[in-house]
This record gives C-alpha cells, sequence and structure tokens, in this order.
C-alpha cells in the first residue's frame, strides 16, 4: 500500500485559485429560475385569490378596502414568506412575480411587509388557474 | 464494573438532538439506549391542515438534504390518489434532480466520514466537489437546498438545451473527482484503518432488524426500491444495486461511493433520453377518499409515507417513515461490543437525520414511569374503540 495517497492533491492545491468569491464587494449572479420575494403588479390583479389561498406559509392577505368602487388591499408578509413561487404558479395572469433580491434581511419584521392597494383590474385570465 | 454514560441530547459528537444511554465495562460498550423525541415539530399533524398542494412545501421541509425524497414521496401517493399520471418528461426531470440529490447526499455523507474518522482533508475536498451537484440543481430549481421543483402532476421547471448540456459537462468532472475519492477511499492506509472492522452488523442481522438503504446493502443484500419495487421511470432505466460484504464502516463508504457511479450513469441516460412534450398535468383540488403507501429510494435507504385522504382538498392522515428510523434497530445492534470511541463513526455511517425520524410512538406510565412500545394492532383497535361512537368528520362527504 502506498502511504500518503492524498499528498500530490494537497500540493496540487497550493497554486490554485479560491474557489470563493471577495463576497460583499463581489457579488455571484443569481441562476435564472432564482425564487426572492414575490412582489404585485396590481394593474393585473383580479383578485381571484388563487394566491392566498394556495400559500403553504399564509404570507398573501387581500381584504377588500371598498367594495362598491372595487378597491383591495393585497399585503406580502415577507417575514413569513418562504420563498416556494406557488403563487406565481398559481396566479392565472401574471400578476404575482418574484424578484431575484437575495439580501433581504432586516432588523426588524414588520420592516418586511410589502403593501398594495389597487382597483381590480378586469383581466381576461390567460387560463383557469392551474391549480383549481 | 458497569458505568452508563450518557451521549446527547445536546452533545458535539451529534449534529441533531438524540439521546444515547450506554452501558460500559471499561471501553467497551455493552448495552446502548436510544431516546428520541427531542425534534418532534408535529408536522403530520399540520399537513392534516393544510391543502395537498400547501403540503408540498410542507413535506419538503422535514429534511433539509433530502428534501427532494419527502416532496417526490408525497406527490407520488397524491397522484395515485388522484389518479393522474405525470408526463414522460415531468417524471424524467423529476428523477433527475432525485438522482443529482443522491450524488450530493452521498459527497455529503463521504465527508461527513472523513471528517469523524479524522481525515479533514477528504472532507474539505469532497464538500468542495459537492458545491458542482449543488450549482447544478441550483440552476435547474433556482435554490440550492429547498428546490421546489415538484408540484402534484409534474414539476414546475422545464429544461433547456444549456442547462442539459452545462449538467453533463459538470459530470465529466464529478466522474472524475469521484474515481479519484474511490481509489483514496480503499487505498489510503490511515483511512482505511479506522474504517475497517467498525460497526459490525452480520447480513441476518441486517435482515431481521429492517435495516435499510447503504445500511443493508454494505451488509451484502441488494436492497433497493428503485430495483424491488419500480417506480416512476425506474423500470426502464438500466442501473446495478451496488452491494458490499465486509459489513462494517468501510462497506458503507464503499457503497456510498459505487451508489455515486450508478448516479451518473443513470443522470446520463435521462439527459440523453429525454423526451420532449409537456412537463405537468393539470391537478384536481380534491381527492377521492382512498389510501395509499408510497415508497421511495431516498439517499438513506426506502422512504414511505402514508396518505389517507377523505374527498376534501386536505389529507386526513400524513405519516412518514424516514429512513433513519428503519436503521436505529441496527444501530443499537452496531453499537454493542464496539468502543466508545467508534460511537460518532457508527452513527454517522447510518447518515442520521433526526428531524426526519422524529416520530414514534411510545407511550409512558405516568404513575409507574414504565415505558411501552404499543403494538399496530392494538392502536388499531384503541383507533376504532375511539372513532365508533362519533360522527364522520364535517367535510368527509365526497363532493362529485
Amino acid at each position: 500500500m502506498k502511504i500518503g495517497a492524498f499528498i500530490p492533491e494537497l500540493l496540487r492545491h497550493l497554486f490554485k485559485k479560491p474557489a470563493t468569491v471577495d463576497y460583499p464587494f463581489q457579488k455571484l449572479e443569481v441562476p435564472r429560475d432564482f425564487r426572492g420575494s414575490p412582489y404585485l403588479r396590481p394593474e393585473l390583479c383580479i383578485v381571484c385569490r388563487a394566491c392566498e389561498r394556495d400559500c403553504p406559509a399564509e404570507a398573501i392577505e387581500i381584504t377588500a378596502t371598498n367594495e362598491a368602487e372595487k378597491r383591495f388591499r393585497m399585503v406580502i408578509h415577507n417575514d413569513r414568506c418562504i420563498h416556494c413561487a406557488q403563487c406565481v404558479d398559481s396566479c392565472p395572469t401574471d400578476a404575482m412575480q418574484m424578484d431575484t433580491r437575495f439580501e433581504i434581511s432586516d432588523y426588524d419584521r414588520h420592516n418586511l411587509k410589502m403593501e398594495w392597494e389597487y382597483v381590480r383590474a378586469v383581466v381576461k385570465p390567460k387560463s383557469e388557474p392551474k391549480t383549481s | 464494573m458497569k458505568f452508563q454514560i450518557p451521549i446527547g441530547p445536546q452533545h458535539p459528537a451529534l449534529k441533531e438532538p438524540i439521546s444515547l444511554r450506554m452501558t460500559v465495562e471499561g471501553e467497551i460498550i455493552r448495552d446502548a439506549d436510544l431516546r428520541l423525541g427531542y425534534n418532534h415539530r408535529g408536522l403530520e399533524k399540520l399537513a392534516e391542515q393544510k391543502t395537498w398542494i400547501q403540503n408540498i412545501y410542507l413535506t419538503e421541509r422535514i429534511c433539509g438534504i433530502c428534501s427532494h425524497s419527502h416532496t417526490t414521496c408525497y406527490v407520488q401517493g397524491v397522484e395515485k390518489l388522484m389518479e393522474i399520471e405525470p408526463p414522460k418528461r415531468g417524471q424524467y426531470i423529476r428523477y433527475l434532480v432525485s438522482e443529482l440529490e443522491r450524488v450530493h447526499s452521498h459527497l455529503l455523507w463521504l465527508g461527513v466520514a472523513g471528517h469523524e474518522a479524522g481525515f479533514d482533508s477528504f472532507f474539505m475536498y469532497t464538500w468542495r466537489d459537492r458545491e458542482i451537484v449543488m450549482d447544478i440543481l441550483e440552476t435547474i430549481s433556482g435554490n440550492r437546498v429547498h428546490y421546489g421543483i415538484n408540484t402534484i402532476g409534474g414539476v414546475r421547471r422545464d429544461l433547456d438545451e444549456q442547462q442539459v448540456k452545462h449538467i453533463l459537462d459538470s459530470l465529466a468532472i464529478l466522474r472524475e473527482r469521484s474515481e479519484y475519492y474511490q481509489h483514496l477511499g480503499t487505498n489510503e492506509p490511515s483511512f482505511v484503518a479506522r474504517l475497517a472492522g467498525v460497526g459490525y452488523l452480520s447480513r441476518e442481522d441486517a435482515i431481521a432488524l429492517c435495516a435499510v438503504g447503504p445500511t443493508v446493502r454494505a451488509s451484502g443484500v441488494p436492497m433497493d426500491v428503485r430495483k424491488d419495487d419500480p417506480y416512476g421511470i425506474y423500470g426502464e432505466v438500466p442501473f446495478e444495486v451496488c452491494t458490499a460484504d465486509t459489513c462494517d464502516v468501510l462497506g458503507r463508504t464503499v457503497v456510498r461511493i459505487k451508489e455515486l457511479f450508478q448516479c451518473y450513469n443513470i443522470i446520463e441516460y435521462l439527459l440523453k433520453n429525454l423526451p420532449s412534450g409537456p412537463v405537468a398535468v393539470r391537478a384536481p383540488r380534491r381527492a377521492k377518499p382512498n389510501e395509499v403507501v408510497s415508497r421511495y429510494e431516498a439517499p438513506r435507504g426506502e422512504n414511505i409515507h402514508y396518505i389517507k385522504s377523505n374527498g376534501t382538498d386536505k389529507p386526513e392522515r400524513l405519516k412518514v417513515r424516514a429512513p433513519t428510523l428503519g436503521n436505529y434497530a441496527a444501530t443499537i445492534k452496531m453499537l454493542k461490543n464496539g468502543f466508545i470511541a467508534d460511537v460518532p463513526l457508527i452513527f454517522a455511517a447510518i447518515d442520521p437525520c433526526i428531524c426526519c425520524a422524529e416520530r414514534a410512538v411510545a407511550l409512558v406510565d405516568a404513575r409507574s414511569g414504565q415505558e411501552r412500545i404499543i403494538s399496530m394492532n392494538a392502536l388499531k383497535k384503541l383507533s376504532r374503540q375511539v372513532s365508533a361512537g362519533n360522527a364522520r368528520k364535517r367535510e368527509a362527504e365526497w363532493p362529485l
């Protein structure tokens, strides 16, 4: 048996570049399908509530602020969000989207809340919600 | 003179909370006892309150390393309940991620084994090469750990030409590196000497104690759900079940390295024969009242999900039997007559995942302090007694 089978490998690595990057100064690009935080495009939302129903973390909340004017308010609790992007899959009109931010930590969980107030859009869904 | 030594629930040798009580004579362990329940999270109960879709992400979070195993096992079962069949391309991508996960889990385990054996350079190199697999998974699914690629009726993301090429290129590097680790793992004298003969589990014991996964395969039993009860596409994929007959930790290392090469072959086969077409079909929101048992060969062994539906959009019961739970009985056998110093190594060799396995049923008599494990038949009887007089669940009507 050979003694020290690992030594050539160890020596070779003395002359290699480090595998890590200089993080805060240099950032890696996120992959194409990266799941960041969800956001709403209110001009497309038809308030079908598919996202609210399918969200596994119960992070999406839609309430009616004015029934007569069809005004709604959506709150995304990013402190509860598990970044699964099920809301994007469930949305029939592409109103829910994922961004590519990954540095999203905060000192206060209430700062992570995102809010939109909007009038219900009249858009024809491309198809039925995928999971209905 | 006999001593009792407790290890855990919090101990540097263990990565997760579990309590071991060992009766020792000098350095030699004569008896071992496992205490579970330090990581119980009530996941199964939570699953009963969530819809079929929401539960995919819940089961994904049972475990970090084998997250895809749990969702696939769950989704397979739900698809059977809903009587839908995912399209071929969807299945190919699903099991492609399965095999990539197996590669990453085995490389991780090799590193842990190196670390527990005091061979830290091995640990660092295997973990560095594990990054290649993690990068592949990231490009396919978008995230490194919780891939979120499964959905009921198929997968959520498609593969394009560029990704296929990227995977095949990375696979060539991985194959080369794994060959090197195989050479190293079986030739480096100090490493081999540390692993050989430790944690002996004979073939008969492995079968009698229902060990699963690489633990049972290292005792010379070719048991693999992918071969014995092929699910998904495994009936049409050529691969071999890897075994070793040394029955010790070295055997378990060899089995895992051999399995790496099988994984590379499977991945290559899946990518070269990737059919075209859609990746998912639409799933209904409800499932007819029925029950199903879904089996899946996770990197650590056989994973079983039992799912019962009652006609609503929520499961009535979800029971998870993680592979680690199947290996506990064998671990106690392995620990007996070994040295205290071998405990971390033996324990690491089953690749324990406590958070997967925390769902045992044991009853403790509060008055006498006596503990008894309740049998399945007694449990069934008990459950019939309890539910005999009750009305059916309010939402349990099948609507169609």
